[in-house]
């Protein structure tokens, strides 16, 4: 079974078609990235794959749920409980240190356990600025923090918008090599990115336009 | 670590590290919290100090003269009617007026009994002690400060008989030998206020008729030229000159300057009476005392000069007589009545109840309180608008990480919790803050404006803090609402 299995969704605001009839599935352990222009429907996908808006139309199964169907209270359980999220903006608590930042998450999640999130951040490197707070790291090290915070809840599937649009190159190859060590322990990956080399750097591809699937393209070089 | 520890940590870094907004709501709860505090407090404990000095302890009979005077006899016998026990404490007062010559000012001197003043007025305030030996003076603090006196510093009181002719004695008498006689007629006089600046004659008569020697008393008059009239210079001229028929300028020279007083000195002894034992009052006495105690009380009394009946006695030469007995009873207002009406009909004094004072003190604080009330009120809206809109600014501010957190999977209900636990965590720390400036500010109101101490009630500190928490929380009503409804997904567009 698919960990995720979108099937014939539209979303529609007003007149306008943000979603037409898309239908994708992911399986257990995938990295798919999602391309396409500003204005193809990738926020609204996102937003729906991560428990934040609901389709018009469609169904929406996540680990077999079909989130379609479930009240803004339930998808915000399944989402604390099945989802981790990352943002290209970062997104932190600015006035929490970052170790205090990945307690968050555990917070609303279970229980805070602060040495669970020291290695954490040990695990994206950056076990040495625990006690920074965001302005005094730097962008990639803030993404970091990020990615730590989103893995620490152990989610089904990571869920990153534009994960790398913030970065430099350098900060950009940290984080998809984050990625890759994510996905050779099996976690589902889904990265939102308008980045041809970091949609480059999944398994699959998946490019959406004016709110339609054109392209489903999958990457003979993956893994090299 | 717990949640709740996370909780607290998150909430306490969200008050340090994000300083300035928290900063005003703290400071507009905490100024709230004052002026409850404060007001509270002078509310609260103002009416007590009052009640106890009015009702409990103070006076609350007077006894004045029926007649021209009240005896020290009367006024025992008006007193016994009243039981003992009901008897707090009864102060005997002998009004006159003193004078300090040298500064040229009159003061009011009080004679009174002071153990028992202890019981009538303790509200007395003073610094020092009471006068216990004779000689002794306890100032009040309106005349310490005027004439610059200090404790232990030594006062120079003279006493002027009263003005009034004495009653009418036999005209006739005749002038014999060995006679002393005495005295008074009105002078230029230096004395401000004064309608009386009378010069004072004493004088005895030879075998031959004629004045055999001659005392002037002119501390009425200006200093170094009326007061010539008292020096031998000029004092010894009368001698040998008959009392009874002398002209200035031909029988003696009038002290050059003075001739007010030179022309007083004559008439003076014109007029002058034969010394007995009643005429004997009629010369000023000066006597030396030490200031033991400045009084404060924040009224009238501060005005006047305070020292025993005996001293009072000794220098006025009148030992027995009263004007006003304090009198503190501790019986119903109807007994009370009862008693006041039984003493004035007794005729031995006319007592009067001074709850008509106490009445109106009572509804003149009735009113303050009620202002307080509003004052309160008004200052607690006023605190909840002002951290209401700093919280709506708060959230406002904190959109994204609202947005965050509910992305991270923050239910409605711990979004809600964080900020009313910021808000009640603002609260208690202003509440603190607010108790203990209160005390100060009441303190201060109650000084100045009382002239009394303030207790400080214990009780203020849970209800201050209490009370801030609430308003706290009442003011986080409706920027919680809009916290909540935060989108989530907003995180997620690149803004």
């Amino acid at each position: 079974m698919s960990l995720l299995d979108i099937r014939n969704v539209s979303k529609i605001y007003g007149e306008l078609k943000a979603l037409d009839n898309v239908s994708i599935r992911v399986d257990q352990g995938e990295w798919v990235a999602i391309m396409g222009p500003s204005g193809s429907g990738k926020s609204t996908m996102m937003n729906i794959i991560g428990c934040m808006d609901k389709p018009t139309k469609g169904q929406v199964f996540l680990d077999g749920i079909d989130i379609a169907k479930e009240s803004s209270k339930r998808l915000t359980d399944i989402r604390r409980d099945k989802i981790g999220l990352i943002f290209q903006q970062f997104h932190m608590v600015n006035y929490l240190t970052a170790v205090e930042n990945v307690m968050v998450s555990q917070y609303y999640h279970s229980m805070p356990d602060e040495a669970e999130a020291l290695e954490a951040l040990e695990r994206v490197g950056l076990r040495e600025r625990a006690r920074h707070l965001p302005s005094q790291l730097s962008g990639g090290e803030q993404q970091r923090v990020c990615v730590a915070r989103a893995l620490i809840n152990h989610p089904e599937l990571i869920l990153a918008d534009e994960p790398t649009g913030n970065l430099d190159e350098t900060n950009e190859n940290i984080v998809l090599d984050l990625f890759r060590q994510l996905h050779r322990e099996g976690t589902t990956l889904i990265v939102v990115t308008h980045d041809p080399e970091v949609a480059e750097a999944a398994q699959r591809t998946i490019v959406l336009e004016h709110g339609r699937l054109v392209r489903e393209v999958v990457n003979e070089h993956f893994g090299e | 670590m717990s949640k709740r520890r996370m909780f607290l940590r998150m909430i306490t870094a969200s008050l340090l590290r994000r300083r300035s907004r928290m900063l005003i709501a703290l400071l507009s709860i905490g100024i709230g919290a004052t002026i409850l505090a404060g007001l509270v407090t002078v509310y609260v404990d103002v009416p007590r100090q009052m009640a106890a000095q009015f009702r409990s302890y103070g006076a609350n009979m007077l006894l004045v003269p029926s007649g021209s005077a009240l005896t020290r006899e009367e006024a025992d016998a008006a007193m016994a009617l009243i039981p003992d026990e009901e008897r707090v404490g009864a102060a005997p007062y002998r009004y006159v007026y003193l004078n300090m010559v040298r500064r040229q000012q009159s003061f009011a001197a009080a004679g009174t009994d002071f153990e028992q003043v202890k019981r009538t007025s303790p509200y007395f305030k003073v610094t020092g002690r009471y006068p216990e030996g004779p000689r002794e003076v306890l100032v009040g603090k309106g005349v310490a400060d005027t004439v610059g006196a200090r404790l232990n510093g030594v006062m120079e009181l003279t006493w002027f008989p009263p003005s009034e002719p004495q009653e009418d004695r036999e005209e006739d008498f005749d002038i014999l030998p060995g006679m002393t006689l005495t005295g008074r007629a009105q002078g230029y006089g230096s004395r401000e206020g004064f309608n009386d600046n009378p010069v004072y004659v004493t004088f005895t008569i030879g075998e031959d008729g004629m004045i055999a020697s001659l005392s002037v008393d002119t501390s009425s008059e200006t200093a170094g030229v009326g007061t010539r009239c008292s020096e031998e210079d000029f004092t010894a001229l009368f001698i040998g000159k008959d009392p009874k028929d002398l002209v200035l300028g031909r029988d003696v020279d009038a002290v050059s300057g003075a001739t007010v007083t030179s022309e007083a000195v004559v008439r003076a002894i014109m007029d002058a009476k034969p010394v007995t034992e009643e005429s004997a009052v009629l010369v000023p006495r000066t006597i030396n005392y030490t200031v033991v105690g400045i009084l404060e009380t924040g009224g009238e009394e501060e005005g006047y000069i305070y020292m025993s009946l005996a001293d009072m006695g000794a220098i006025t030469g009148e030992s027995d007589r009263l004007d006003l007995v304090e009198l503190s009873v501790s019986a119903t207002q109807d007994n009370l009545e009862r008693y006041a009406e039984e003493i004035t009909s007794s005729g031995h004094a006319t007592a009067r109840l001074v709850k008509r004072v106490t009445k109106s003190e009572t509804a003149v604080l009735g009113k303050l309180q009620a202002l307080v009330f509003l004052v309160t009120l008004v200052v607690l809206v006023l605190t909840m608008v002002s951290v209401s809109t700093t919280m709506m600014a708060v959230v406002t501010e904190r959109r994204r990480e609202i947005g965050l957190r509910k992305a991270l999977g923050a239910s409605d209900g711990a979004i809600r919790g964080e900020f009313l636990g910021e808000g009640l965590f603002l609260g208690a720390l202003g509440g603190l803050l607010g108790a203990a400036l209160g005390f100060v500010f009441a303190q201060v109101v109650s000084v100045n404006v009382f002239g009394s101490d303030i207790r400080f009630n214990f009780w203020l500190l849970p209800i201050t803090v209490i009370v801030s928490m609430a308003v706290a929380a009442l003011s986080c009503l409706l920027p919680v609402r809009r916290a909540v409804a935060v989108d989530p997904a907003l995180v997620l567009k690149g803004e």
